[in-house]
């Protein structure tokens, strides 16, 4: 658990960069501070491990007072990621992630095995062990950064804007491996961002700070978009927050689908059509190959008269992509695959959007 | 007058060869070591880097001459001591490197040193561990520098009688003979880009990290 309890920053010229901070990350969580810049996160961020002392209140560790702490031994139980990595260009990316185990004495052997485990983990092939930090790319020096985060199995993190460097591809792939990684090792974790999605696709609970530091509101991501608490949180939560509450909104059940014949390559008479006309085209194991338009005049079923790509979805994709994918589709409907990759059925756009889930949720 | 002087005086030109040699490194090295904490310092205070440097860059301009002769009354040693020598050229060294130290080691990168800070680096550990081994290209180059202006300062000591391969030019003008003084010339210069190019491959040793492709 980590705890501010009416934390404050000011410093010597009358600048209060944080007013009055309370609030809790509960152990192994993720919390977002989020804001725009002059917000006081980043200095919110920093003074967890004491690398700015609060003017005032009470930070805690697992109901330890980081004050009462010397700093050393506090940053020591403390993962650091920042933004480029800042990693130590004069050793190997190795000897980067064994860099803090070996300072406290642990061998040389022992702290390079451990640090090339933990490179895997974080998906970095072991080819570039022996690289220096200027061989790599700005991804692959963001997960060694968070290797070497990690090195000492500390069991708090902090994050600042850890991957804002790089670019956007990169970035999602970043995300979505931390998040992975996050589920297994179950860290308490305060990251800083000012990017409103990432703060929302990764955070447990998220933390929307105004200028000076005061907390506008904290929540997990579906309630900052379905409730903001004032027009501040709302506007910066963004004008698209309706359709990304659908992004935490699962179809829940099978109930609300069609039934779906499908017709094999090659087919003639195409039966079972919506009205619409549009059929699903399977091969023999029902793996969906695309659309077929039975109004559009086409003799026979073949694979130029099809519309294919990314028009059919997992049964546990969200909401928001199901919906993306229906309306992508010239029929406007969305054609649900089961974890195999079968095709278990249909919906059509429209009944997404009085799906009981979403329904609820934008009420 | 001719290069058979050369062959006759060999025992005495390596003589003063070793004894040059000496005269300039001891002096590049205790330098060295002196300018670390005053650039350490400088930059560190961001108030105090303008005077700390500043006062280093100023020693340069005492003429090496006087600094020979005034340096036995204030410390007392004899005028004939290649202390003396030592001690000038550890003051010229001084003031060549505390700039370059502390331009060294803010040319680590700020993520670098605070990413050692906020995992727990005690102060000593992030210099001696990240700050100064990452600045050594800087200081090597800056060193580099001091050892060949140092080469060229000692062949002033001749002027006092302390044997180096200056005591070739006062030789070659007492006796108008031009060979001692080539000698001397050639052997300064060889002498230069020797410790030039040994200092060039010591860096390129201690720093195996850098880019190559773009350092060299």
């Amino acid at each position: 658990m980590i705890g501010f309890t009416n934390v404050k920053k000011a410093y010597p010229d009358g600048t209060v960069a944080v007013h009055d901070l309370s609030f809790e990350v509960p152990t192994g969580s993720l919390t977002v501070l989020v804001g725009p810049s002059g917000c006081g996160k980043t200095t919110s961020l920093r003074m967890i491990n004491r690398l700015i002392d609060p003017t005032s209140g009470s930070i805690r560790l697992d109901d330890v007072d980081t004050q009462s702490l010397d700093r050393v031994t506090l940053r020591r139980r403390i993962g650091y990621v920042i933004q480029n990595a800042g990693l130590f260009p004069h050793r190997t990316v190795v000897d980067n992630v064994a860099a803090l185990p070996r300072l406290l004495g642990g061998s040389r052997r022992d702290t390079r095995t451990a640090a090339l485990e933990l490179l895997e983990r974080v998906g970095l092939d072991e080819k570039f062990a022996k690289k220096y930090p200027w061989q790599l790319s700005g991804g692959q020096q963001q997960r060694v950064g968070v290797a070497r985060a990690l090195a000492t199995d500390p069991p708090f993190l902090l994050m600042d804007e850890p991957f804002s460097a790089v670019d956007p591809i990169v970035r999602t792939q970043l995300q979505d491996e931390f998040l992975r990684l996050q589920a297994d090792i179950s860290k308490t974790i305060v990251m800083v961002t000012h990017d409103i999605d990432e703060a929302l696709k990764l955070g447990d609970q998220v933390a929307v700070l105004r200028e000076g530091g005061l907390l506008a509101q904290i929540a997990p991501p579906v309630e900052l978009l379905t409730r903001p608490h004032d027009a501040f949180v709302a506007d910066f939560v963004g004008e698209a927050r309706g359709y990304r509450a659908l992004g935490f909104l699962g179809l829940d059940h099978d109930g609300a689908l069609h039934r779906e014949t499908s017709v094999r390559l090659g087919d003639t008479a195409v039966t079972g059509a919506h009205a619409s006309g549009w059929v699903v085209v399977t091969d023999d194991e029902r793996h969906p190959i695309g659309w077929f338009d039975s109004h559009a005049g086409h003799r026979s079923v073949t694979l130029e008269a099809l519309t294919g790509h990314g028009l059919f979805v997992p049964r546990t994709a969200s909401l928001r992509i199901a919906l993306n994918a229906a309306l992508a589709h010239p029929g406007r409907r969305v054609g649900i695959l089961d974890d195999e990759g079968r095709l278990v059925g249909s919906i059509a756009a429209s009944e997404l959007l009085e799906h009981p889930a979403a329904d609820r949720s934008l009420r | 007058m001719t290069p058979a002087w050369i062959w006759e005086n060999l025992p005495l030109i390596g003589e003063l060869m070793l004894s040059h040699l000496w005269l300039t490194l001891t002096p590049t090295v205790l330098g060295l070591l002196v300018s670390l904490p005053f650039g350490w310092w400088a930059h560190r205070s961001r108030r105090g880097r303008p005077f700390i440097v500043g006062t280093a860059g100023l020693l340069y301009t005492i003429p090496s001459l006087a600094l020979f002769i005034i340096l036995p009354t204030i410390l007392g040693t004899k005028i004939l001591d290649p202390i003396n020598i030592v001690i000038a050229l550890t003051v010229y060294t001084v003031s060549l490197l505390v700039r370059v130290v502390s331009d060294g080691l803010g040319s680590v990168p700020v993520e670098a040193v605070q990413a050692a800070e906020a995992m727990g680096y005690r102060s000593w550990q992030r210099l001696l561990l990240v700050e100064l081994p990452v600045a050594v290209p800087v200081i090597a180059a800056g060193l580099r520098v001091a050892v060949v202006s140092n080469v060229s300062i000692v062949t002033m000591a001749a002027l006092l009688g302390i044997p180096q391969l200056g005591t070739l030019f006062t030789q070659g003008f007492q006796l108008r003979l031009y060979v001692p003084l080539i000698t001397g010339i050639l052997l300064c210069v060889v002498l230069a880009i020797l410790l030039d190019l040994i200092i060039v491959k010591l860096n390129d040793l201690a720093t195996p990290w850098r880019d190559r492709t773009v350092a060299a």
